[in-house]
C-alpha cells in the first residue's frame, strides 16, 4: 500500500507566506528568515528561494527523506535512548538557513568580540579579579555561580586566550537585529554536529549546495587543531593533544568521535588516564604516554575527584594540580562555566567598554539579576512579562512568567526571594521563524543559531556557519536539543571572490605533524576492540549454525525417529550447547526463532549483535564512517526480522550479508596496526573456538552413519566449508567419510580461512602486530598439531584422539584469550575516597 | 574547658600531627590534598616547619589557595600498604582577650549594615563568607536560630558570647551522631554534634543575619586530668569560627568550648566550611576492601622564647 501523494500546492511560498501570517504565539511578532530573503536583492537568496519553488513539495520530502538516511548512514546519533543506549534523535530539516555575506561580517565581529570579552573575564576572575574588589561586577554573581571554582584559581596556560573555545547562541529579534541569548563556554558543543549537518545537506539538496557561493566550515577545524597544540605547556614541540570524553554513551558521543576524527586527536575516557609525577598520561601496556592539552568535554567539576567533586568517575585524579604545575593544558580551562551565567548579560555592555574600550556590538535580551535590589524589584513587579532564568542551568528550568498561574507565581517569588542572586528576569525575544519541511508544506518554527569560535592566537576564527536548531512544535518558544529539537545547516554567503575551495565533504585528517611513532592503545580501547571482534564472529557463527539448524528442523522436525530427526537434535544441541541458551518453547522452530532475535538471552544472535555495537560505539574514533553504514544495515536487518510464523531462511540471510559487511571493513579498510590486530586476534580466536566446540559435540562419537552423514554435512555447511567437501569428494582427494573429510577441511586445512588451523596461524600474526609473543609457543605447539596428515590418527581408537585434539584448542585458546586480557586490557584498580569523615581520633573532649 | 587568664599569655609551641592510612591490599596510586602547614595570622608566627610522608611521594608541591591557606599535594605512585604524613611545627602565638564591650557599640543590624561599606571587608571576602557554602546551607531552621540569639538590635559582643554560649548549654557534644553529610537543620533537631557542626552553626546563624563568618581549622592545647601524665599524641585537631566584626577584625568563637579563642589556639587554615580545608583528604586506587585511619596530634609548649 502506497500514501497517497500530498496534495501540493501550486506555489509553496505562496502557501508559507500564508502559514507565516496565520502562526500564533511569539513567533507573531518576528520575522521569517524565508520570507525576508525574498525581499533580499542578494542572487543567492534568489537561489534559495527559486530551489524551494523548482524542487516541489515532493522533492523537498525526498531531500528530507534522503537526511533521514544519511543521519542514519553516517551514525549520527544524539541524547540517550530509553534503555541507556545512543539516541537516534538527530533530525535535520533539508533546507539550509542562508546569512548573507554582510549581515554575516557584523554577526562574525559580535560573537568574536563577546569571545574576547569573555576571555578578558575569566583571566580575572581567577587571577588578580580587579573587576570584583574594584566593585564593576557583583562578587556575589559570580561566587555563587556553581562554575566559579576556588579550587582552580590562579591557574594558566601558556595560551594567550585562556577560553579557547565559546558557543554563543544568536537569534534575530523582531527589529530585525541579531541578539545573543546565551554563551556556552564549558563545553561549547555542537560545531561537530554542524559540520555532520554540511555534509548531509551538501548531498540532499546537492544543486542550490553545488550553485551557492558558501564559505567552507573545514578550515576552521584546522584553526581548532591547531589552536589546541597551540596552548601546549611550553619545551613540547609535538604535543600530544587527546579529547576527554564522558564515555560512549554521553549525549554527544557522536560529535566527540567526529571531531576526533576531524582533528585527527584521539578520544580517552577516565579509565584510559593516570596521573604520575605530576603529569597527565595514557595507560597502555608497558607503556605511559604523557598528554600535554587536553580537550575536556567532562564538565569542569567533575574533572578531578582529589581537588572538585569526590564522587566522580569521569575525572583524572590529578588533573588540577597537573594543569596548576604547567605540565598539562585544558581547553575549555578548569572554571570556565561562571562565564555562562545570564546575570552577566546586565553588565558585559560595561565591561567591554571596561575591559576591551569598545561598545558592545552583539547585545543580548535585556536582564535583570535578582541579587542586584533594583532588579530584583524589577523582577519581582514583573513577573507575568519576564522569562525567568536561575543563573546556572543545574538549578532548574526556565519559567515563562505569563504561562504561569497566581500560585505558581507566588511560590517562584518566594523561591527568589530566598536565593536572590541565583536568579535573572529577562524580557522575551520575539525571535524569527524559518520553514521547516512537513507533509503538508513548509511550516513556520522559531530558530535559533548557535555560533563557534576558537582562538587561534589573539584573534577568535569564527566558524562560518553554524548549528540551527529549530522549536519542535509550531508556536513553541524554548528550543533545546534534550526537547526534540529539529536542526538545519547554515549556510554563510562568501562575499565576491572570497569563496574557498570546496572541501566540506572531505574529512580527512589534516597534515599537521610529521608522522608519529603509533601510540600504544589504552586498555581500554584495546579491550573493546578485542571484544568487537570476539562479537562480530559470535554473532556469525551462531547465524550460519542457525541457518543450517534452521534447515535440518523445517525437514524433520515432524518426522521422529527418522535419521533426519537424529541429525537435526544432535546439531540443535550442539547449538544450544555453544549458546548456552536453553531451550525455553517446545517447538523446536520456536526455539531458534528465538535463539535469533531474543536480545536479552546471553548467546543469541542478537544478544551478540548487540554487545558488538555497545563495544563499537565504545570505540568508534578508531573506525572508518562506512562502519556506521554497515551497523546501521544490521541493526535494520535484526530488528525487521518478525516474531512471528514466517521462515527464518530469507531473514538468516540478509542478517549474514550485513554480517559479511561488517567482517569486510576489517578486511579491506583497515590498516593492520594495533587496532585491526585487536579486532582480528578476538574474531580469530572466538572462530577457532567455536569451530573446534562444534566439531567436538557433533563429531567427537562415532554415530550411525546415515545420521553422522548427514551431520557432517550440516557441520561443513555451517562453516561455509561444504562446497570444498563436495568438490573433493567428486574427485576422489581427501577423505571419503564424511566425518573425516569434515574434520580434515573444517579442523586441519591450513588453506580454507574457515579452518581451525587457518585461525591459529592468522592469530599469531595478529599477536605479533600488538607485540605480544608471550603465548606464541603455545601456538606453534598446537599448530603442529593442526597438521593435515593426521585424520586417520585422530579417528583411531574412539576418536578419543580427536576429542582430545579439540579440547587441547578450546583451552589453549582459552587460556590465551584471558592472557591477552591480563596483560592488554588491565584496568585501574577501583578508585576509593579516603574518609572524608570527621577526624575521629580527634574531638576536642570537655 | 575554662579559660583563664594565664591562657592569653604568649607562647611557643611544638605541633606535631600525623595521619596514618593502613590497607589490606597494596595501593598503588594515592593522591592527597590537604593542609599540612600553619598559617601566619595576626595572633600567631610560624618559626619553623617540617613535612614529612611515607613512602617517598612522587611529587609534593604546596601553593597559596584562594582562601590563603598553605594548600599541599602529595603524589605517592610506589605500591604501600602504609601512608603517614607528618607535620612538625614551632608556632609562636599571642591571642588578646576579646573586647566584649567594645563589640557592644554596634548592635548586629548596624555591624551588618557596614559590610557593604567602605570599611568593610572587600568585596570578595565578603561574598565568600556570606553566601551558603556545601555544608553551610541557610534556611529557615537556621534563620529561626539566629533570629533568637541575634536579633537586629542586640549589641554585638554580648550576641556572640550567647551565640556560642547557647550552643555549648544547649548542644550535646557527641561523637558518631552527625557526618559530613549532616545538615544544619538536622543539626538543630538532634541538638547534638562535634565541633566542627557546632561551627558550622555559628556560621550558619552569623551568615544569615549577614556577618561575614568562616571555618577555622586547628589545634587546641589540651590538659590531662589533675595528677595525670599527658599522652603523646592524645590532643586534638579542632574547629570553630571566626566572624567579622566593625573596624577590621576578625573574632574567633568556640561554640564547642563556651569562649572566644586564646592562645591555645592554633590555625592552620580557614574556608567557607569544611570541606575547604578539610586537614587532608585523598584518592587512592587499590584492591583494598578496608582501610584504618590513624591521627595523632600533640599540642606541647616550649620553653618561652628567649
Amino acid at each position: 500500500m502506497t500514501a497517497p501523494a500530498p496534495k501540493l500546492p501550486d506555489r509553496l511560498l505562496d502557501a508559507y507566506r500564508d502559514a507565516v501570517a496565520a502562526s500564533t504565539g511569539a513567533s507573531r511578532a518576528g520575522v521569517d528568515e524565508l520570507l525576508r530573503a525574498t525581499t533580499s536583492t542578494d542572487n543567492a537568496y534568489a537561489a534559495l528561494t527559486g530551489s524551494v519553488d523548482s524542487l516541489t513539495l515532493g522533492g523537498l520530502l525526498a531531500a528530507r527523506a534522503d537526511a533521514a538516511r544519511l543521519v542514519e548512514d553516517d551514525g549520527i546519533t544524539y541524547g540517550q535512548g530509553s534503555d541507556g543506549r545512543v539516541g537516534r534523535g538527530w533530525v535535520i530539516d533539508p533546507l539550509p538557513l542562508i546569512i548573507g555575506s554582510g549581515e554575516w561580517t557584523e554577526v562574525e565581529a559580535g560573537v568574536a568580540q563577546r569571545a574576547r570579552l569573555l576571555d578578558a573575564l575569566h583571566t580575572d576572575l581567577y587571577g588578580e579579579r580587579r573587576l570584583l574588589q574594584g566593585r564593576r561586577l557583583p562578587a556575589e554573581l559570580v561566587l555563587a555561580h556553581d562554575g566559579f571554582l576556588p579550587a582552580v584559581d590562579g591557574i594558566r596556560h601558556p595560551g594567550t586566550r585562556q577560553v579557547l573555545l565559546t558557543g554563543t547562541d544568536i537569534a534575530r529579534g523582531a527589529d530585525g537585529r541579531w541578539v545573543a541569548l546565551g554563551d556556552r563556554t564549558q563545553v561549547p558543543s555542537g560545531s561537530g554536529y554542524a559540520m555532520a549537518n554540511r555534509r548531509i545537506t551538501a548531498r540532499v539538496m546537492a544543486g542550490l549546495h553545488r550553485r551557492s557561493p558558501l564559505v567552507r566550515l573545514r578550515g576552521w577545524f584546522d584553526d581548532m587543531a591547531q589552536a589546541l597544540q597551540a596552548i601546549a605547556p611550553s619545551g613540547v614541540d609535538l604535543p600530544r593533544v587527546v579529547v576527554l570524553s564522558p564515555g560512549s554513551t554521553s549525549e554527544t558521543a557522536f560529535e566527540m568521535a567526529f571531531l576526533s576524527t576531524l582533528l585527527g586527536f584521539p578520544i580517552v575516557e577516565s579509565e584510559d588516564l593516570t596521573t604520575r609525577g605530576g603529569r597527565v598520561s595514557i595507560r597502555a601496556r608497558d607503556r605511559i604516554e604523557k598528554v600535554d592539552v587536553l580537550l575536556r568535554r567532562v564538565d569542569a567539576d567533575f574533572s578531578d575527584p582529589l581537588d572538585l567533586r569526590p564522587e566522580s568517575r569521569l575525572g583524572v585524579t590529578g588533573l588540577v594540580e597537573s594543569a596548576r604545575l604547567g605540565n598539562i593544558s585544558i581547553a575549555n580551562p578548569l572554571g570556565s562555566a561562571v562565564l555562562e551565567n545570564p546575570a552577566l548579560h546586565t553588565y558585559l555592555p560595561t565591561l567591554a567598554r571596561d575591559l576591551l574600550d569598545e561598545d558592545l556590538l552583539l547585545p543580548g535580551p535585556q536582564t535583570w539579576w535578582c541579587g542586584d535590589p533594583v532588579g530584583r524589584a524589577h523582577v519581582i513587579n514583573n513577573l507575568e512579562s519576564l522569562v525567568l532564568k536561575p543563573i546556572s542551568r543545574r538549578i532548574g528550568p526556565n519559567y515563562f512568567g505569563w504561562e504561569l498561574d497566581a500560585a505558581a507565581r507566588e511560590e517562584l517569588r518566594a523561591r527568589i526571594a530566598a536565593r536572590p542572586w541565583q536568579w535573572v528576569g529577562q524580557a522575551p525575544v520575539s525571535v524569527s521563524t524559518a520553514p521547516i519541511v512537513r507533509r503538508g508544506g513548509l511550516e513556520p518554527r522559531s530558530v535559533i543559531v548557535r555560533t563557534f569560535t576558537v582562538a587561534n592566537g589573539r584573534e577568535y576564527a569564527v566558524l562560518p556557519g553554524g548549528l540551527a536548531r529549530l522549536a519542535a512544535f509550531s508556536g513553541q518558544q524554548s528550543i533545546a536539543n534534550t526537547s526534540g529539537a529539529i536542526t538545519k545547516d547554515v549556510w554563510v554567503l562568501a562575499r565576491p571572490g572570497g569563496e574557498t575551495p570546496l572541501v566540506d565533504l572531505d574529512i580527512r585528517r589534516p597534515r599537521l605533524l610529521p608522522e608519529r611513532v603509533p601510540v600504544g592503545l589504552a586498555a581500554r580501547v584495546a579491550d573493546n576492540l578485542f571484544w568487537m571482534g570476539r562479537y562480530a564472529e559470535r554473532a556469525e557463527s551462531t547465524a550460519r549454525l542457525l541457518r543450517v539448524a534452521d534447515d535440518l528442523a523445517e525437514d524433520h522436525a515432524a518426522r521422529p525417529h527418522t535419521p533426519g530427526e537424529a541429525a537435526m537434535r544432535l546439531v540443535v544441541g550442539a547449538l544450544d550447547a555453544l549458546t548456552g541458551a536453553a531451550s525455553r518453547s517446545p517447538s523446536v522452530l520456536a526455539h531458534l526463532r528465538s535463539l535469533l532475535i531474543d536480545e536479552s538471552t546471553p548467546g543469541t544472535v542478537a544478544w551478540s549483535t548487540m554487545r558488538l555495537v555497545l563495544a563499537t560505539y565504545e570505540v568508534r574514533d578508531q573506525l572508518s564512517l562506512d562502519t556506521w553504514i554497515v551497523l546501521g544495515r544490521l541493526e535494520r536487518a535484526l530488528r525487521d526480522i518478525p516474531g512471528d510464523e514466517e521462515q527464518l531462511q530469507p531473514q538468516l540471510g540478509r542478517l549474514l550479508e550485513s554480517l559479511l559487511a561488517v567482517a569486510g571493513i576489517t578486511s579491506e579498510s583497515m590498516v593492520r596496526d594495533a587496532t585491526w590486530a585487536f579486532i582480528q586476534a578476538g574474531a580469530r580466536l572466538e572462530r577457532a573456538m567455536t569451530t573446534a566446540a562444534l566439531l567436538r559435540l557433533t563429531l567427537g562419537f562415532p554415530g550411525a552413519p546415515l545420521v553422522e552423514g548427514q551431520v557432517a554435512e550440516s557441520v561443513l555447511s555451517a562453516c561455509e566449508s561444504i562446497i570444498t567437501h563436495r568438490r573433493r569428494a567428486a574427485s576422489g582427494f581427501g577423505p571419503t567419510d564424511p566425518a573425516q573429510s569434515a574434520v580434515a577441511i573444517v579442523a586441519l586445512d591450513p588453506s580454507n580461512p574457515r579452518s581451525v588451523a587457518y585461525q591459529v596461524a592468522e592469530l599469531q600474526r595478529a599477536l605479533t602486530l600488538i607485540d605480544d609473543a608471550e603465548r606464541q609457543a603455545d601456538l606453534d605447539l598446537l599448530a603442529a598439531q593442526l597438521h593435515p596428515d593426521r585424520v586417520d590418527d585422530l579417528f583411531a581408537d574412539e576418536r578419543k584422539p580427536l576429542r582430545d585434539l579439540l579440547s587441547q584448542v578450546e583451552t589453549t585458546l582459552r587460556s590465551t584469550s584471558e592472557d591477552i586480557a591480563r596483560r592488554h586490557f588491565a584496568r585501574k584498580a577501583p578508585q576509593h575516597n579516603l574518609p572524608l569523615a570527621w577526624s575521629s581520633a580527634a574531638q576536642v573532649p570537655r | 574547658m575554662s579559660q583563664r587568664e594565664e591562657d592569653f599569655v604568649p607562647r611557643r609551641y611544638r605541633v606535631r600531627h600525623t595521619t596514618t592510612y593502613d590497607y589490606d591490599a597494596d595501593v598503588v596510586g594515592c593522591y592527597e590534598r590537604g593542609f599540612l602547614s600553619l598559617r601566619d595570622t595576626p595572633h600567631q608566627q610560624v618559626v619553623s616547619l617540617d613535612v614529612d610522608v611515607h613512602p617517598e611521594p612522587d611529587i609534593l608541591a604546596t601553593h597559596l589557595d584562594f582562601f590563603g591557606n598553605e594548600s599541599y599535594y602529595v603524589e605517592v605512585r610506589t605500591r604501600h600498604t602504609t601512608f603517614s604524613a607528618t607535620m612538625t611545627a614551632q608556632v609562636d602565638v599571642e591571642w588578646p582577650k576579646t573586647d566584649v564591650a567594645q563589640l557592644n557599640q554596634w548592635t548586629i543590624a548596624q555591624a551588618a549594615a557596614l559590610v557593604a561599606g567602605p570599611e568593610g571587608p572587600d568585596p570578595v571576602t565578603a561574598a565568600a563568607y556570606l553566601l551558603p557554602s556545601p555544608l553551610i546551607e541557610l534556611g529557615p531552621e537556621v534563620e529561626a536560630f539566629a533570629a533568637r540569639l541575634l536579633p537586629p538590635e542586640r549589641p554585638l559582643g554580648e550576641a556572640l558570647a550567647d551565640l556560642f554560649g547557647t550552643i555549648y548549654r544547649e548542644f550535646d557534644y557527641k561523637k558518631g551522631a552527625t557526618s559530613v553529610k549532616t545538615t544544619l537543620p538536622e543539626i538543630l533537631a538532634l541538638r547534638a554534634g562535634v565541633c566542627q557542626d557546632f561551627a558550622h552553626l555559628a556560621i550558619g546563624a552569623l551568615r544569615s543575619v549577614g556577618l561575614p563568618a568562616r571555618y577555622v581549622s586547628g589545634y587546641i592545647e589540651t590538659f590531662p586530668p589533675p595528677g595525670q601524665e599527658k599522652l603523646e599524641g592524645s590532643d586534638a585537631t579542632h574547629a570553630w569560627a571566626s566572624v567579622w566584626t566593625p573596624g577590621g577584625q576578625w573574632v574567633d568563637l568556640d561554640p564547642t568550648n563556651d569562649h572566644f579563642a586564646d592562645s591555645r589556639y592554633v590555625v592552620t587554615a580557614w574556608g567557607r566550611d569544611f570541606r575547604d580545608v578539610s586537614p587532608l583528604k585523598g584518592i587512592i586506587f587499590t584492591e583494598s576492601k578496608k582501610s584504618t585511619m590513624d591521627v595523632a596530634v600533640d599540642v606541647r609548649r616550649l620553653p618561652a622564647p628567649g
